[in-house]
């Protein structure tokens, strides 16, 4: 079971507060629209809108224009496109229009008059009539709005003003009135405090979380403790930790004192040839190990494997400092300097960029993920990140490994949980990097939007290893910069369940949370967040659809049982001079086995392994040096054969003009881009999409013919054979079904079986207020896992065009 | 090619068992070459196909010749099962002579053993190197894997002796600097007769034309099903755009190239201007390049309108006749009433050429015109930028202070200037309705890349497979560009000013704008790679000489075969999956250096570090099988309920496989 579970689901009590009255009385159109099309959340009202205005709309919509109406409220500036359709009275409240951009996303106002531009700010007055009006954003879109010469003056240059007046220039205290105005109304409170979370991915938030992961990986000798149930022993770290089976509770809590604030080393995942991955923070030293501590350290570290290699992720990675002044550049180098001109001198770009050292820090991020994925091949060992802190560096590479390793970590809700295990739960300091109530400058750090860049990067060196898309990454990106989520809203998962009031009740503790020291009610408390994995609420169910491929690789392989898959491949490290209890240092992509890297070990704290004191021979560091040579200089031919296997990494490239930089996400708003419309239309349904919705039709088809047939039975079966031989030919470990997923479904797993089905009806969703395109992007889902579903078919929702057209066969042949 | 077989066993699944037409693996590979049993083994027939994409996208000048099929499936049966390569292997020691590929009139000439090949990027190997006289083939069993390289002689730009002490006493080393981006290394042993004559082999049938041998097109006897030389036809070319009509004519006038010798027979000239009046404006145009017809616009009847510079002079010479001329051409478009010329050089560098009896046209003269300078500089820099950006990407890359390298190549800078001015010379026609003329100096380097550029974005027909074919024989081929001279087919002197890779920089264009209109283009990226590699090849006789009338006295197209019969005698290759015809479609390519990127998969394909992803083409390619496979199966199992109840079965309906405009290429 891969899944956060129902079992843990709560609806949410409402929690009766003061703050909501006083929003209601500002809320002059309640659940309302306006007339001209704005489709209004509960307590949001207008206060400025121009008409006849034109969006020029970014190459990835199609280019060109779109006129319709700018709307400016409380919440967000809004574009409601001319001839867009009639919003549903009835359909759940999405916070963002396809072409809206919330208030606490803007960065900057730009008017641009006859002759000048200026940059607005909310104390200064426009000497002129603005004829487009440009708003950056902190996510680096660039917003173009063209006023028409009929667009009455007065709304040109109100609209202008009452953005520039609303818009929230970051400080403390703006962004709750902002979280407030989203969120805030009752009717909205109570929308929220009824929503279901996704059920398809893992919340990390139970111990039955951590016991699906364990099980889906296929790792033994692990359990899950909830000795931090209390975030006693460290309140940083989760409740609910991952550690080797043979250490007790008790046991376990002596060791915390050993590690900077007390992040011990904790599992994160089990590599299917059977090499565990750990993270942990730096050693407390100074502190006198005993007999007994040792061991528990030792067992901690080692799991039930012999070998463990720490990864030091300390001194080459980039600091966070370095990663700020790094997006910091990247952002001017993007958008330009606003304040002075507009157009951005496109010469020395290249130079520029490289100076910018954004992509240095990409590809140090993916070179360490993919040296540590190629350790793990080696199977039969741990392999222990560790950063001093374990919040920043550790969650980046972790996951990347991940992403590089474990195909489920490469759809939708694979990713999602993978982000709530390394990064949520596990204690990134969002609140601090994010910095959205600009109260810790100084760590500020989008190491998070780092991670994303190393995703986008494999992403698009493999899209076709992946379920989820650009536009995902893309959507979760620009959700960063939106202050309303509670995942990105808390360091750690101790302040967000104090924030939220109501934890995750599956795991009901003896005395509950109420016995935290609770430091005061914080005003800031309300309204509830909702996660940021609830897309619903932010994005049209049309550009949801976008966030899957049409056409995907297999659902990910089953797990193997005590993780052994074939491990003979890379024995050849597996060198006689290795010991048992040898542990090596990995830093600069060299091994090393320094005799103060376990700081008990260097000591004469004991004599517990002593035996084992003798450095390990040489030739083992040759042997773990060839495992991650593979990384760096891969054969052209080994490509070929790792694209089979499901389990071997997606090892990026990393020359020069393999990074590249994210096109899409930091150049969207580039406004030196053309003004032209031209092919490329992601409005139109796109090719693949059509192609396999052909392919579902055929299917259909085949599936009506073979049942129209009820007289001869074995010949019904033979195209259902021939389909799956004709899956596991085209499978090849790059898309489309695979024979094994089938089998395991219909083995005894309903988990996945749950999952995968639970996709459809989502994307059906979007099909009543859609034409054509939608309602074949449906099918899209439905192709997917198209065994599961062969048997419905009659009940599938799409109208069969074909069915239109009774021929008799014998009439056309 | 270099490539490094892998040895895995691992037993890849093999994809659907299609029908496919021999052909596609065939080739046109005479049936005795033919390895049945390879090519006819169906089930890998789409993993072949794969491998040959995978392949041929980044490393392969090997599959662009005219044997590749049958060579690349051998290696990928070899690289799929073990137990072949070693059947492989074996047959090697055996009769080694037989293992090198040959096409079709390929003979070999020298056969060196024990030959070491210093690779940048993976160390020496020992192995066998054989120079025909149409390649070097080197092969080396060293290693776990075959390892081999295969470099065109043809695209040999010199031969150099090295220094490699570090080998041997009796070791000299050679390094062949070649035209695509690569400079392989060997050393091999000095005293033995045979190794003496290899460099001089080499020599002899690398610069044939030097050594007064031919070129290997005239030897190549291979036979294709299409006739590329057929692609090409002026006359349906120009009807196809609506020529003649009551302003244009086809003239003859130049039919036995006495006009100008650089212009091809036909051209397309405004119908009033009389012949004698068309002999002077010759007089007055450098190298008689007189103005004439390119492109009209189907609606505007906007042209453009392709020449050389006037010869102008330092005296400001005028010549009425000329001046005439674009008045009449301008008066040929009723919706302006301006002419727009675009002059490709610099500014600065027009006004030098008045002293060189060259210049451009004044305004005092012609009224009703407006000039604008592209400020494209000439040849001579772009064969530098070439030339610095081989050193950045060959053989090792410079991870961290790539970017710079790059923009201190301004490569890409100059491509922008390219794109940025055929972008305006496209919206002058679109948008402003007007009539262009577009010259540099002599009409055929920048003229060539820009007029045809524009081309390329106004007109959707030149952005399919064929109509790109027909594209580069108009304006290229047809109109001179000197691939003679800016190549340097066979010809040893490395160092001649003439040679420019113009025609690689226009290609890198066509690739920006396709890159950023990916369903645009109904080639793919491995067509533009294969085009380049046969522009050095010699192999094909599409790209020799300098004009028309030298092709005419070569007879080349009897004698030689063309590029596109090949091309054409296997589309599938070379057609990109995820085209959709929008016809009428304007491109206007983001001409800004933060849109535009290193064409890697061809500068940066030798370097194994940048081995290719799996294509993402594939995915739609496997898709496409199984529709087929799906619809063959409906269809079976329709005749079969059709037979067995074929009065009851109303509700049976049979599949229309033209299924309302699929915008698909269902060729796989």
């Amino acid at each position: 079971m891969l899944t956060g579970s129902k079992t843990t689901f709560k609806v949410r009590q409402m929690v009766p507060d003061m703050k909501e009255r006083m929003m209601s009385h500002s809320s002059l159109l309640a659940r309302g629209r306006d007339v001209l099309g704005l489709c209004c959340l509960p307590g949001e009202c207008v206060l400025q809108r121009a008409v006849l205005v034109r969006k020029k709309l970014s190459a990835k919509e199609g280019g060109g224009w779109l006129s319709g109406t700018l709307f400016c409220t409380h919440f967000r500036v809004a574009f409601v496109p001319q001839d867009s359709q009639k919003p549903d009275d009835n359909a759940d409240p999405v916070l963002l229009g396809d072409h809206d951009v919330a208030l606490a996303s803007i960065d900057k106002v730009v008017a641009v008059g006859p002759s000048r531009t200026k940059l607005v700010t909310p104390t200064c007055s426009l000497k002129f009539t603005p004829e487009e009006l440009v708003l950056y954003c902190r996510d680096l879109r660039v917003l173009c709005f063209l006023f028409d010469r009929l667009t009455p003056d007065t709304q040109a240059v109100e609209i202008t003003y009452t953005i520039a007046k609303t818009y929230q220039p970051l400080k403390p205290g703006t962004i709750i009135s902002f979280q407030n105005a989203a969120l805030g109304s009752i009717e909205m409170k109570q929308f929220l405090s009824n929503r279901r979370r996704d059920p398809t991915m893992n919340w990390f938030e139970s111990s039955l979380g951590w016991e699906q992961e364990l099980e889906r990986t296929g790792a033994t000798g692990w359990r899950v403790s909830s000795v931090n149930d209390r975030f006693e022993m460290s309140t940083s770290l989760p409740r609910f930790i991952v550690v080797p089976q043979r250490v007790l509770d008790t046991e376990l809590k002596k060791t915390f004192a050993h590690f900077n604030e007390g992040r011990i080393p904790r599992w994160c995942w089990r590599h299917p040839r059977g090499s565990d991955l750990l993270r942990m923070a730096s050693f407390q030293n100074n502190i006198y190990h005993e007999r007994d501590d040792i061991r528990n350290l030792e067992s901690v570290l080692f799991g039930g494997q012999q070998l463990c290699v720490i990864v030091d992720l300390g001194e080459e990675m980039p600091s966070p400092a370095d990663i700020q002044l790094a997006h910091t550049r990247l952002r001017t180098l993007c958008l330009g300097d606003i304040s002075s001109s507009v157009s951005v001198p496109d010469d020395k770009w290249l130079s520029t960029l490289e100076s910018t050292r954004w992509l240095d820090y990409t590809r140090c991020c993916l070179r360490k993920a993919a040296e540590v994925a190629c350790l793990l091949r080696g199977g039969h060992m741990t392999v222990v990140l560790q950063e001093p802190e374990d919040r920043d560096m550790n969650c980046v590479v972790c996951s990347l490994v991940q992403v590089m390793c474990d195909p489920h970590c490469r759809t939708v809700a694979g990713f999602q949980s993978l982000v709530q295990k390394e990064w949520i739960t596990a204690g990134h300091k969002f609140l601090s990097r994010i910095n959205c109530h600009r109260e810790s400058d100084k760590e500020e750090a989008p190491v998070f939007l780092l991670f994303l860049d190393c995703v986008w990067q494999l992403w698009a060196q493999y899209p076709a290893r992946f379920q989820l898309t650009e536009d995902y990454l893309l959507a979760l990106h620009d959700s960063v910069h939106l202050p309303l989520f509670s995942s990105l809203l808390a360091n750690s998962q101790r302040e967000r369940c104090r924030r939220s009031q109501h934890l995750p009740q599956s795991y009901t503790p003896v005395n509950g949370l109420r016995e935290l020291p609770m430091g005061g009610p914080e005003p800031s408390v309300d309204p509830p967040f909702p996660p940021v994995w609830d897309w619903a609420l932010q994005y049209s169910s049309q550009r949801r659809v976008r966030f899957t491929q049409p056409v995907s690789q297999p659902p990910c392989p089953p797990p193997v049982l005590n993780g052994n898959l074939n491990t003979n491949l890379d024995r050849g490290w597996h060198s006689d001079g290795l010991l048992p209890g040898s542990v090596f240092l990995l830093s600069r992509s060299t091994f090393s086995h320094p005799s103060n890297l376990l700081p008990w070990r260097s000591g004469n704290s004991g004599s517990y392994w002593k035996s084992h004191r003798r450095a390990p021979s040489s030739e083992s560091v040759s042997g773990l040096e060839r495992l991650i040579r593979a990384c760096s200089l891969s054969e052209p031919s080994e490509n070929s054969t790792t694209l089979h296997d499901p389990y071997e990494p997606l090892l990026p490239l990393l020359l020069g003009p393999c990074v590249r930089v994210w096109r899409s996400c930091y150049l969207r708003g580039a406004l030196h881009a053309q003004a032209f419309s031209h092919p490329v239309s992601s409005c139109s349904q796109h090719p693949l999409e059509q192609l396999s919705w052909e392919v579902q039709q055929l299917r259909e088809k085949l599936a009506q013919a073979s049942n129209r047939r009820p007289e001869n039975q074995t010949k019904r079966q033979e195209p259902r054979r021939l389909e799956s031989n004709l899956n596991q030919n085209a499978n090849n470990g790059t898309f489309l079904f695979s024979s094994s997923s089938r089998t395991s479904q219909q083995q005894a797993s309903p988990s996945r079986g749950v999952s995968h089905s639970s996709v459809p009806p989502r994307a059906q969703r979007t099909a009543p207020d859609l034409p054509g395109p939608a309602q074949r992007n449906n099918s899209k889902h439905t192709f997917l896992f198209g065994h599961q579903q062969e048997p419905q078919s009659g009940q599938r929702h799409i109208p069969s065009p074909s069915a239109k057209l009774p021929k008799r066969p014998g009439n056309t042949h | 090619m270099e490539k490094q077989q892998h040895s895995s066993g691992s037993d890849s699944p093999v994809l659907p068992p299609v029908p496919r037409k021999p052909q596609i693996l065939g080739g046109g590979i005479p049936a005795s070459r033919q390895d049945s049993e390879d090519s006819l083994d169906s089930p890998s027939g789409s993993h072949v196909e794969w491998c040959k994409q995978l392949i041929a996208a980044t490393i392969s000048s090997q599959i662009s010749g005219g044997v590749p099929p049958e060579a690349i499936i051998r290696e990928c049966k070899v690289s799929r099962r073990p137990n072949l390569r070693q059947v492989f292997r074996d047959a090697r020691k055996q009769v080694p002579m037989d293992e090198v590929p040959l096409v079709p009139g390929e003979t070999i000439k020298t056969t060196v053993k024990d030959v070491m090949y210093i690779c940048p990027f993976t160390g020496a190997v020992t192995g066998t190197l054989t120079v025909t006289d149409y390649k070097l083939y080197f092969v080396s069993l060293e290693r776990d894997a075959p390892f081999i390289l295969d470099v065109n002689l043809g695209a040999i730009s010199r031969l150099e002796t090295i220094g490699v002490q570090s080998h041997g006493e009796n070791t000299s080393g050679m390094e062949i600097v070649c035209k695509d981006m690569r400079s392989p290394r060997f050393a091999y042993k000095k005293e033995e007769q045979n190794n003496v004559e290899i460099l001089e082999d080499l020599t002899k049938h690398a610069f044939p034309l030097t050594n007064e041998l031919s070129l290997f097109a005239f030897q190549y006897k291979e036979q294709f099903p299409e006739d590329g030389w057929k692609v090409y036809d002026p006359v349906a070319e120009y009807k196809r755009m609506g020529l003649p009509n009551e302003s244009w004519t086809i003239s003859k006038i130049n039919s036995n190239y006495e006009v100008c010798d650089t212009y091809p027979a036909l051209l397309v000239t405004p119908t009033s201007i009389k012949e004698d009046e068309i002999k002077r404006v010759a007089s007055f145009r450098m190298k008689h390049r007189i103005p004439v017809l390119s492109w009209i616009h189907p609606e505007t009847q906007a042209t453009i309108v392709r020449c050389s510079q006037p010869m102008v002079g330092p005296t400001d010479r005028r010549c009425k006749e000329d001046e005439h001329y674009l008045q009449t051409i301008m008066d040929a478009n009723a919706q302006s009433h301006k002419l727009t010329i675009f002059d490709a050089r610099q500014n600065t560098v027009a006004d030098n050429h008045k002293a060189k009896d060259g210049g451009y046209e004044n305004k005092n003269f012609y009224p009703s015109m407006e000039l604008i300078f592209l400020e494209i500089p000439n040849i001579h820099v772009m064969r530098e930028s070439l030339r610095k950006l081989k050193e950045v990407v060959y053989p090792t890359i410079d991870e961290p202070r790539w970017h710079s390298a790059i923009d201190a190549t301004h490569w890409l800078e100059y491509i922008r200037l390219l794109l940025a001015g055929a972008v305006r010379i496209a919206d002058k026609v679109e948008s402003s309705k007007s009539s262009v003329v577009v010259h540099c100096s002599d009409g055929w380097d920048r003229t060539a890349q820009l007029t045809s550029l524009s081309m390329l974005m106004l007109d959707s027909y030149y952005r399919t497979l064929r109509g790109f074919q027909v594209l580069l024989e108009k304006e290229w081929i047809g109109f001179g560009h000197k691939f003679a001279a800016r190549v340097g087919h066979g010809d040893e002197n490395h160092a001649n000013s003439e040679r420019s890779p113009l025609f690689v920089q226009f290609i890198d264009c066509v690739w920006q704008i396709m890159r950023q209109f990916p369903t645009a283009f109904e080639f793919n990226e491995l067509f533009l790679v294969t085009i380049l590699d046969h522009l050095y090849s010699c192999l094909f006789g599409t790209f020799l000489y300098n004009s028309e009338q030298e092709r005419v006295e070569k007879a080349l197209n009897s004698k030689t075969v063309s590029l596109w019969s090949y091309i054409n005698s296997q589309p599938e290759d070379f057609t990109n999956p995820f085209y959709v015809d929008y016809e009428n479609h304007v491109l206007y390519p983001l001409a800004s250096l933060r849109h535009l990127e290193l064409w890697a998969a061809y500068y940066v394909r030798w370097n194994p570090r940048m081995r290719p992803q799996m294509p993402v083409h594939q995915n739609l390619k496997e898709l496409l099988y199984l529709r087929a496979e799906l619809q063959r199966k409906v269809d079976e199992l329709q005749k079969e309920a059709s037979s067995s109840r074929s009065i009851s079965s109303s509700s049976e309906h049979a599949y229309s496989p033209s299924h309302g405009g699929t915008p698909l290429h269902s060729s796989v």
